[in-house]
């Protein structure tokens, strides 16, 4: 098979180097652009890394007054608002992605599909727009009601808003719904038929197929699909802002008015003028990066432990 | 050869950019400067929007401003990237001394804050400070709380928890209406304090001024501050507060106006919140632009210097007759004298600009 080589052999040789270099770059792009984000963040917030050290990470004041910073309780509205949502919202994504690829004909599933997809592209402030006037409102009647049947005079009276924590989880659920659920489907749709049809053969039902079939193959791009879907909760912004009631102390409650990182940092950068506040508040960047990227090991780690088995 | 035409075309083009570019970028040597530039304060944006066209069409000048924020906008003329900057809270001693040179304060127009409700019936609400800042602090829970019903005689307010609404986000408003209630409650000021954010003791927070009028229209029985040029716009009712001579004042362009007519400082960096005059309305205050006292820094020219000088000569003269049109309250006669004045005090290489 050894030949000689020709001009065009040649040619397509300088075409391989040229494309592997293109692709090399790319990737240490991407990977440099990443790390550099990581630097920049963490040069830009040392001055509230040297005011305020690692108890800024469970501090829960925050007062641009006094100068005084802390960010837990951005933390915690961001990890319950975007586990909330998640834990929501799966078990309709799964529903809807079984559904889709196994019960609804084409008539149904098509134009089903087609408006997840447009619900996906939704701009997220279309989203807040609706949270605010729509959920928020039955948000309130049922904190109202709520508190009534646990007897807390404090929701009954102050419950009258709805804004906060749980509008917030509900709209997320919803926004992140599309992305989870047409994930899943796309895996769903590529299980091989042949593992169906062997199933169905043997004397499997439907249900019993997806259950010991199906679902067992997808299990690692539904992970997949949960981890994306999260990573977009948790960096939601703009949606989250119009119905958290963006209160900045630590939420005792559901109810409780509360913030997010992202949300806190998109309403106060503008107007921060101190090196300490502008510095606090990228450091509830780095910290949000920080949780992205241990999610994203987490999803690793839970993927590896789920193959050996 | 189809190659070689790709070349020739890029190339083409190239030169056509750098052709452009050139030409855009020689303004700063000729003698006539045809344009100046600003960041700043959202809050006058509108008026300076209007101001600026009108002054490109009499003069030739264009400016051109960005509305990024108070913050960016001092961020900005400290990065010397700007012409001026404009803020609608003066600079706090920290922030001048940051900028490494003396700034000066040019106000350009008044603004005013007014408290919106949602109650059934929009009953018109008499309220001062005291009961403000019980209100805003969660001492008062109650419309119908003794403190508020003292004031307003004849009005029956319900049996309903008060819900406050403030800015969520950093903003020359919140920045007024805190100094407001620290200048009348020495509680507020040591507890709080006074800020563009502050650590608020209770209530929900909007997104600016719609952000929190859509929160007011939202939910009865809230309470919210916002401009007053917004609240007349989208015709939200507002309560008539009472000023530190005792009256009851309707938030207006009049009444805010008034209440920078009294004597002032020769820097005019002030806050008129809780002013002494007879029908000032408390809420209000100044909105500046800001320069450097010395124009000759990072190779300005003495043209750019004498053109900055005109354009806020104008702002501060014919300018004037656009505010009210705009629901921006005038500045009186007093504070012009002495903005001009300001205007005039700035040098070129510590002579003055001719």
């Amino acid at each position: 098979m050894v030949a000689q080589p020709s001009r065009s052999d040649q040619r397509e040789l300088v075409r391989e180097r040229i494309f592997t270099a293109a692709g090399v770059t790319a990737a240490v792009a991407l990977v440099t652009t990443i790390v550099l984000f990581l630097l920049e963040l963490f040069i830009a917030s040392r001055a509230s890394r040297a005011a305020f050290g690692l108890p800024f990470l469970w501090r829960s004041e925050w007062n641009p007054v006094t100068e005084k910073f802390g960010a837990l309780p951005m933390i915690v509205g961001t990890l319950i608002t975007g586990f909330g949502a998640l834990l929501i919202s799966t078990p309709f994504a799964l529903g809807i992605a079984i559904f889709l690829a196994d019960y609804a004909d084409r008539k149904l599933a098509e134009p089903i599909k087609y408006l997840i997809g447009l619900l996906g592209g939704l701009p997220s402030v279309i989203f807040g727009l609706w949270g605010l006037f729509v959920l928020v409102p039955i948000v309130s009647k049922f904190e109202v009601w709520f508190g009534k049947l646990v007897g807390s005079e404090a929701l009954v009276a102050s419950g009258t808003t709805g804004v906060g924590l749980l509008a917030a989880i509900l709209l997320l659920a919803i926004m992140i719904l599309p992305f989870s659920a047409s994930l899943i489907l796309e895996s769903l749709l590529v299980v091989p038929t042949e593992l169906k049809e062997g199933a169905l053969a043997l004397g499997a039902t439907k249900w019993d197929t997806i259950q010991n079939v199906e679902l067992p193959y997808v299990q690692k791009s539904t992970v997949g699909a949960l981890v994306l879907s999260l990573g977009r909760a948790l960096g939601e912004t703009m949606a989250v802002t119009m119905v958290i009631g963006n209160g900045m102390k630590m939420p005792t409650t559901l109810f409780d008015p509360a913030n997010t990182l992202a949300s806190a940092i998109a309403n106060q950068f503008l107007e921060a003028t101190s090196p300490v506040y502008v510095g606090s508040l990228i450091q509830l960047a780095l910290i949000l990066f920080v949780i992205a990227i241990i999610i994203n090991i987490m999803a690793r780690v839970i993927l590896r432990r789920g193959v050996q088995q | 050869m189809k190659n070689k035409r790709h070349v020739s075309i890029l190339l083409t083009l190239l030169a056509i950019v750098a052709v452009l570019a050139s030409g855009c970028s020689s303004k700063g040597g000729s003698t006539t400067v045809k344009e100046l530039s600003g960041a700043g304060a959202t809050f006058p944006y509108p008026l300076y929007s209007k101001m600026f066209d009108t002054y490109d069409a009499a003069t030739g000048v264009r400016v051109n401003y960005n509305s990024i924020g108070s913050g960016g906008g001092i961020k900005a003329l400290t990065d010397k990237t700007v012409d001026f900057g404009a803020s609608d809270a003066f600079l706090t001693d920290q922030e001048e001394a940051a900028m490494g040179a003396p700034v000066l304060h040019i106000p350009t127009c008044i603004g005013a804050v007014v408290l919106s409700y949602n109650l059934d019936g929009n009953p018109t609400l008499k309220l001062d400070g005291t009961a403000l800042a019980g209100i805003f602090s969660g001492k008062i829970v109650k419309w119908n709380d003794p403190v508020i019903s003292a004031l307003n005689p004849g009005v029956s307010l319900p049996d309903l928890a008060i819900t406050v609404v403030h800015r969520s986000d950093g903003s020359g408003t919140t920045s007024i209406f805190t100094s407001y209630l620290a200048a009348v409650s020495p509680t507020w000021k040591s507890a709080v304090g006074a800020g563009k954010s502050v650590s608020w003791p209770t209530g929900i927070g909007g997104k600016g001024n719609d952000g929190v009028a859509g929160m007011i229209s939202q939910t009865k029985g809230s309470i919210g501050y916002i401009e007053l040029v917004y609240a007349v716009q989208s015709n939200m009712p507002f309560a008539s507060l009472k000023n530190a001579s005792g009256a009851y004042i309707v938030p207006s362009l009049a009444s805010s106006a008034a209440a920078a007519a009294v004597s002032l400082p020769d820097d005019l960096r002030v806050v008129i919140v809780n002013s002494p005059g007879a029908d000032a309305y408390p809420i209000s205050a100044f909105t500046w632009i800001l320069v450097y006292k010395e124009q000759n820094y990072t190779g300005r020219t003495l043209a750019q210097a004498q053109a900055l000088g005109k354009l806020l000569t104008w702002m501060l003269t014919d300018g004037q007759s656009i505010n009210e049109g705009l629901s921006y309250a005038k500045l009186p006669a007093a504070a012009v004298t002495k903005a001009l004045a300001l205007v005039s005090s700035m040098t070129y290489g510590g002579t003055a600009i001719p």
